[in-house]
């Protein structure tokens, strides 16, 4: 399809990751990661010290002495807090910025991207199972779709909304239709490009619809039921607003209907305010976020 | 507790401004005003509850933007921020109201928003309950509901203009009064 190869073309003159942000991102993957190796990842980049100083000095992880170094604020925070902060930190700049295309004000889809990553959490809390190291930072990239095809390829959503009314079309279907390809594979191919960790890419792949994966598999079925409850609930939502299907299999496998939900959004909404105040302080802070002249 | 978002035309600079003054009510947040240049606008409605009161004698009006229904699935948020829950929330604003001279015989109520996902099993139903909290309490109340835009699939914004108590709603590319 023409409308598809466009896109991918233009996705691959989308402007990444900063490389430090890229590399904490892959370093925070595996599962022995070198807290040195990880630390100097984080040093070299002014940025990425300062949100982590910053998130270690906050009343949000309650900070009762004020610390100055890398090494301490990786103490303070513990590895696991340290593994979602710098992810949140490093996804900020571009989750930061206004995506035209899908009517998203500036902000709104990094506030989506947060939230969804702490319904995520929550929900995993609630199953047996522990879920994967990468489920938050899926959750985190999960519309990074959305940036590369509203802000680069500027698509408009209004027909793809019309389709989607049209013929009672879930939004991602209907963006199929209209472009030959969605954002949910765009985020993917761009993961892909950027080498994050196939577990990862997958998430961001099926998130809308997880029941195309492998029945069962705990992260996309938290980011999906995550992401349900979080564009419900209006977090960052955008053109497309609640015109996405629920897969009643993911909820039923979480045990999760309005009780448990209205719950989840309760918690997320809360620790929201603290979190992506923190976070939006790194929005923009040297990233160059200009798609490129001939992009769109 | 958060104090109510009270925005009185008794300002210290003691004139009304000519243009217009946009105030954005944001998730679990509630705004009310005696001014005639004010815009209350809320948005991203999804299964949330927007709701507009607004008195045209004494001038007075407020929205609020409602995420959840009911309070007690957690006291203490609900202690700290009320305007998070419908049944908390709604009260807080007439209650605002009320205090800048408005009174309930005189005010209209429009709602907007109480969506759901394409959710053909109905697995969520957290608009529909937001929606019916909604009505009981305004039913408590004696508050009739002049004209509503509920239900769907679609994310709305709210705008209530205080200079003619006209409240618009957008999503998509539709934009109606109601």
């Amino acid at each position: 399809m023409k409308r598809r190869e466009q896109i991918l073309s233009e996705l691959r003159s989308t402007p990444a990751l900063p490389m430090p942000a890229i590399r904490v991102v892959q370093l925070i993957q595996e599962p022995d990661v070198d807290m040195r190796e990880l630390s100097q990842a984080v040093r070299y980049d002014p940025s990425l010290t300062a949100t982590v100083l910053r998130l270690a000095n906050s009343s949000y992880f309650g900070a009762a002495r004020s610390i100055g170094s890398v090494q301490e604020a990786v103490m303070r925070l513990g590895t696991n807090r340290l593994f979602r902060v710098l992810t949140a930190s490093a996804v900020a700049p571009l989750a930061g910025l206004a995506v035209k295309g899908y009517d998203l004000q500036p902000g709104a889809l990094l506030e989506h991207a947060v939230a969804v990553a702490l319904a995520a959490e929550r929900l995993a809390a609630s199953v047996d199972q522990p879920a994967p190291n990468y489920t938050f930072t899926a959750a985190l990239l999960h519309d990074i779709g959305k940036i590369a095809m509203g802000s680069c390829v500027q698509i408009d959503a209004r027909p793809i909304m019309d389709l989607a009314f049209r013929q009672n079309l879930s939004f991602q279907a209907a963006e199929r239709e209209v472009l030959g390809i969605d954002h949910a594979e765009a985020g993917a191919i761009l993961l892909e490009f950027w080498n994050l960790p196939p577990g990862l890419v997958e998430v961001v792949r099926r998130h809308h619809e997880p029941d195309t994966a492998e029945p069962g598999t705990l992260a996309i079925d938290l980011v999906h039921a995550a992401d349900s409850l979080c564009l419900l609930a209006g977090i960052g939502s955008g053109a497309d607003g609640t015109h996405y299907r629920p897969a009643p299999a993911v909820l039923s496998r979480l045990q999760l209907g309005t009780k448990l939900g209205e719950a989840v959004i309760c918690q997320v909404w809360s620790s929201l305010r603290d979190l992506t105040g923190l976070l939006s302080v790194t929005v923009g802070d040297g990233v160059n976020v200009t798609c490129p002249s001939d992009c769109g | 507790m958060n104090a109510p978002v009270g925005i009185s035309k008794e300002s210290p600079s003691g004139h009304t401004q000519a243009a217009s003054v946009t105030h954005t009510v944001g998730i679990s947040d509630m705004k009310a005003t005696d001014r005639p240049n004010d815009v209350l606008v809320t948005y991203s409605l999804g299964s949330c509850i927007g709701l507009t009161l607004f008195d045209p004698v004494a001038g007075v009006g407020g929205m609020i933007h409602c995420m959840l229904p009911l309070s007690n699935i957690d006291r203490a948020t609900a202690d700290r921020n009320p305007y998070m829950f419908t049944d908390t929330g709604v009260p807080a604003l007439l209650q605002a109201i009320f205090d800048m001279g408005a009174e309930r015989r005189r005010l209209a109520a429009k709602v907007a928003g109480a969506a759901s996902l394409l959710d053909e099993k109905g697995m969520f139903r957290i608009g529909e309950r937001n929606y019916t909290v909604l009505r009981k309490i305004l039913c408590k109340n004696d508050i009739l509901v002049a004209a509503e835009d509920v239900g769907g699939t679609v994310a709305r914004t709210m705008y209530l203009y205080m200079q003619t108590g006209r409240t618009m709603i957008k999503s998509g590319s539709r934009e109606m009064e109601l």
